[in-house]
């Protein structure tokens, strides 16, 4: 890299860690960083640096009901939930019995919840990287197997392609283990018309616009169980 | 002097520890590491994201974002909040741009509970910035004008156009103030 593109990076990298390098600009920059450690290296220097321009902000305490809605994204359960969990179930399974009993005698009554629609989405080399199940009408599960190397600041994107239709989001795939979510209305009527699902790489949290902004990486078939 | 390379604070190490044991799976550091950071990450999100909702959705992304790529954090290092702070900054504008793209919206702020910065506060505001001496030193040597963009563009998450509507400024004159004040702190930083 000659002296005056490294100048370029070093101003590109200053604006975006800034925030003033916005649209299509920082996009492209952004998809720059991720492929490039020199362009990668000055925007955290930036990133650094400028973070003294915070020193008088005030702490906000979040709502407290974020962190639980944290938790049911990722599937945590902390110990001390579970130990909760525990002494609660003691305490009234010691109670009502009887109830406990016949709910569980109506709980194994039940058909397991079977997966109506699954994909496996592989890279090129055939190796899975995740597991997708539909379970019921309205829960997607993702299982994260053997992933590349992700850039730094990005999210991979799911997206339902329907028939005859644009892309519709279902949502950031996890990075490692599973994650559970329900569907929408929109997410579950893009499924019923697709036969194909993409992974897309985006921004931290997904797309901004709602249609896949990075490359399409992967596209699987989607399929009903045998 | 590399400012990178000062010592990290404890504060910092404490993070770093934090974010290692998050990188293994363990869900408690990332609960220990929600009560320590959220309300400075909290704070800069809904300086750029006044919407309520959005600014508590680009939260529990952050989190999300923090948990799933702790270890790559663990693989470049760096100074841990910058870390964090850029990945709620960025999710932020992110939304401020779908924010702004809606219709009417509202903005309550003070529906937010701001924290008094105690001393005694694990969270309070001088607990969680390291000392930058340097920097300070170099954001001293700013015009008036061009510190007063960089606070409006990095805290407020306001672009050119909006900072020079701001301040009453032409926009090439915004331009131009920004680009020489970062031209000047990269000087000032690395000399």
């Amino acid at each position: 890299m000659t002296p005056e593109n490294r100048e370029v990076v070093d101003r590109l990298a200053s604006e975006y860690a800034l925030g003033t390098l916005r649209g299509p600009a920082r996009r492209r920059f952004e998809r720059w960083r991720a492929s490039t450690a020199f362009v990668d290296q000055r925007c955290r220097f930036w990133e650094e640096q400028l973070m003294d321009l915070a020193k008088d902000l005030k702490p906000v305490q979040p709502p407290a009901h974020v962190w639980p809605a944290i938790q049911r994204r990722l599937n945590l359960t902390t110990r001390q939930a579970a130990l909760r969990r525990i002494r609660s179930f003691a305490l009234a399974a010691s109670v009502v019995l009887v109830v406990g009993a016949a709910a569980l005698l109506y709980w194994r009554s039940l058909p397991a919840i079977r997966p109506t629609a699954v994909a496996t989405i592989s890279a090129k080399s055939g190796e899975h990287l995740w597991e997708l199940e539909v379970l019921g009408a309205d829960r997607l599960v993702a299982r994260a197997a053997n992933l590349p190397a992700r850039p730094p600041g990005f999210d991979y994107e799911l997206w339902a392609l329907p028939a005859g239709g644009a892309p519709v989001s279902l949502g950031v795939l996890p990075a490692a283990g599973a994650s559970s979510r329900a569907l929408t209305a929109i997410q579950k009527q893009a499924l019923a018309r697709s036969t194909q699902v993409a992974v897309s790489i985006e921004p931290l949290g997904g797309s901004p616009t709602g249609q896949p902004t990075g490359a399409v990486l992967y596209v699987a078939p989607l399929h009903t169980p045998s | 002097m590399n400012p990178a390379a000062e010592s990290p604070t404890e504060f910092d190490e404490q993070l770093e520890r934090l974010l290692d044991r998050c990188a293994a799976a363990d869900s408690r550091a990332l609960q220990r590491l929600y009560a320590l950071v959220s309300p400075m990450l909290f704070a800069c999100i809904t300086r750029i994201v006044r919407r309520r909702a959005l600014a508590e959705e680009a939260l529990q992304d952050v989190f999300i974002s923090i948990w799933q790529q702790a270890g790559q954090f663990t693989a470049t290092r760096g100074r841990p909040m910058a870390w964090m702070m850029s990945i709620a900054r960025y999710r932020a504008i992110d939304l401020q741009r779908r924010e702004r793209l809606a219709p009417t919206l509202v903005a309550q702020p003070e529906e937010y509970r701001t924290l008094d910065a105690e001393p005694e506060s694990e969270s309070s505001s001088a607990a969680w910035l390291p000392s930058a001496e340097l920097m300070k030193r170099c954001l001293a040597l700013l015009s008036h004008q061009q510190a007063r963009c960089l606070e409006l563009a990095y805290v407020d998450g306001n672009s050119h156009e909006e900072i020079a509507r701001l301040i009453g400024s032409p926009l090439g004159t915004v331009k131009s103030w920004i680009r020489r004040a970062l031209r000047s702190l990269r000087q000032c930083l690395e000399s």
